[in-house]
């Protein structure tokens, strides 16, 4: 089994998703058993965490652990929850239930002490002084710095530096918030959405960079709705939407959730009752001869097709992106939200 | 308390970019100080109308200063982030306003010594130095009141309210304190309870050579303790939003 499936919160484990390796966390599950079996203790710790705005849950009984080391994506839709649980892991709201708790003490002593190096979409810099100025400012609050001159290389803002902050693109903007982030030798690096506003060439840079940075064994934790980067960059993937953790796992696995495979091939006689009864289905489409299918078991679900009797040609196994398996997710929890809705 | 420092030397790196500050600080008092000193011959507050007048100019453009400036970059700089950026560091979380406290007061010192070498050698008044130092003094803590409101103002509203509201924050001191000119009768009065009031009545006794009533200084510690309370209020309802 791998490594990550230990620690899955296990509230509810989804029928079509069983020997994938991933389970589903839903609502409130604080069975999340720590870092337990790993030896190491978790550099971040979310324990049923919720933060409610009025009548909003914008984060509901969220339970993680993040591990010494890992890269890990935090995953989902805008209006999901990401940046309000970076916010409440970086002590700037507090949780309305719930306990945070990053290398052993609370939010806002973690940060005190240096060991998080933050970068925030809403983080502004001062204005009316030098890339250089700012950089230097900041790094001198650090008890760990780094050489000015190694941040402004590594964030790729060195060539800027003399210009004046306010005066810069949106994108340059960004590596300078950047910049701040890793101007200490920080333990734990959290970003949220580090790329919006970058073009693709400088969005290829940034995560060279970062590259450098996690080889140094830090942890990283960044929010990202493109699924690329979380695919390409990740070696964890946290799925949350409305405020709830929907799968934890590598990116391979999230795709293997709901449906990871598409099978298609050619029937000449198609019988949907029968083709909607197959083993691992989760998506079914036909258009005339074609039979299109995202399963979770692309082996068991032909197998079923050739044992009918059937002889399809034409066979097509593809993998599906994260993406698909994304959207697979979120929306799957979507209507299940729905339905609980008639209920009420 | 490193960490603040560096902040606040930071800040003072800024301001010396900005020359907008100037204007409200040194030039404005300057300007009437120039124009009107020596066209009014009664006495104020018992003093020569320019002994009152040197005063009454360094109480404002010291309080204006720390105002009018630091309110609008206090709402900006929440605004855009950097507040929410600072609470990333190290930095304890009061060392912002701290440091915007401890700015203000460094930018209202030349304000305050320019007007008083004006009314010196321009305005012809003449006291022992320690005259000189209690006045400066006095004006000097009296606007870093306003600095303490300023931070209330500045962490509450947005840059489009802030804009408005200091200024008619400012007119008020300003003409209620007698700042502009002495008041009399029911405004007089009223005027009486402001903390500009309080500054400028102890720098015109100290200058007359009268005691000065305690009750004025009271008053001045009064509004510091009520800006203060206002900027903590502030400070603390906005503490999820910065």
């Amino acid at each position: 089994m791998h490594q990550h499936a230990a620690g899955y919160a296990a509230a509810r484990t989804e029928g079509s998703a069983s020997g994938q390796g991933i389970a589903t966390s839903y609502g409130a599950a604080p069975g999340y058993g720590g870092a337990a079996g790993y030896g190491t203790a978790p550099v971040v710790s979310f324990q049923n965490v919720s933060k409610h705005y009025g009548s909003l849950r914008a984060v509901d009984g969220l339970s993680l652990d993040l591990r010494p080391g890992e890269t890990v994506a935090l995953l989902g839709p805008n209006g999901a929850g990401k940046s309000t649980s970076l916010d409440m892991l970086l002590a700037l709201r507090k949780p309305t239930s719930g306990k945070i708790q990053m290398f052993g003490s609370d939010p806002y002593h973690a940060v005190k002490s240096g060991r998080v190096g933050a970068m925030l979409q809403s983080g502004g810099l001062m204005p009316e002084v030098t890339v250089r100025e700012l950089v230097t400012l900041v790094t001198g609050l650090h008890p760990k710095p780094e050489p000015t001159d190694v941040t402004l290389k590594r964030a790729g803002i060195a060539g800027f530096a003399d210009q004046r902050v306010d005066r810069l693109s949106g994108g340059q903007t960004q590596r300078v918030r950047f910049a701040l982030a890793i101007c200490g030798k920080s333990e734990l690096i959290v970003l949220d959405e580090p790329t919006a506003a970058m073009d693709v060439e400088t969005r290829r840079l940034f995560w060279n960079s970062m590259k450098e940075e996690v080889a140094e064994g830090r942890t990283l934790l960044f929010a990202t709705h493109y699924l690329e980067e979380a695919d390409q960059a990740a070696d964890r993937v946290l799925v949350i939407n409305r405020g709830r953790l929907l799968a934890d796992g590598t990116p391979a696995e999230i795709k293997a959730r709901a449906g990871a495979k598409r099978l298609s091939f050619r029937l000449d006689t198609v019988d949907e009752r029968f083709l909607l009864g197959l083993p691992g289905l989760v998506n079914l489409e036909v258009r005339h001869d074609l039979v299109q299918i995202q399963t979770s078991d692309s082996d068991a679900t032909l197998y079923a097709v050739l044992d009918a009797g059937y002889r399809p040609h034409e066979i097509e196994v593809t993998s599906l992106g994260l993406e698909q398996a994304f959207l697979a997710i979120t929306a799957e929890d979507d209507r299940a939200a729905e339905n609980d809705g008639e209920m009420i | 308390m490193a960490g603040t420092l560096a902040l606040t030397r930071a800040e003072l790196m800024r301001l010396t970019r900005n020359r907008r500050y100037l204007i409200f600080t040194v030039a404005l008092p300057v300007v009437f100080y120039l124009l009107v000193a020596k066209q009014v011959k009664d006495s104020a507050y018992g003093i020569p109308f320019g002994a009152y007048y040197m005063v009454s100019m360094a109480m404002f453009g010291a309080f204006s200063g720390a105002l009018n400036g630091n309110a609008q970059r206090i709402s900006q700089e929440k605004k855009e982030g950097w507040i929410r950026q600072l609470r990333l560091t190290t930095l304890p979380a009061n060392a912002y306003v701290v440091s915007k406290v401890l700015v203000s007061m460094a930018t209202t010192i030349p304000s305050i010594v320019i007007v008083l070498l004006l009314g010196r050698f321009y305005g012809d008044v003449h006291l022992p130095l320690w005259q000189w130092f209690a006045i400066a003094i006095t004006v000097w803590f009296a606007s870093t009141i306003f600095a303490a409101l300023a931070v209330a103002i500045g962490y509450r509203y947005n840059p489009d309210q802030v804009q408005p509201l200091s200024l008619v924050v400012y007119f008020i001191f300003a003409i209620l304190g007698g700042l502009w000119f002495p008041l009399n009768g029911f405004l007089g009065k009223v005027g009486q309870l402001t903390p500009t009031y309080d500054a400028v009545r102890i720098g015109s006794d100290v200058i007359g050579g009268v005691s000065v009533p305690v009750g004025l200084a009271i008053g001045l510690v009064v509004w510091l303790g009520i800006f203060v309370a206002l900027a903590s209020v502030s400070v603390r309802a906005t503490a999820e939003t910065v």
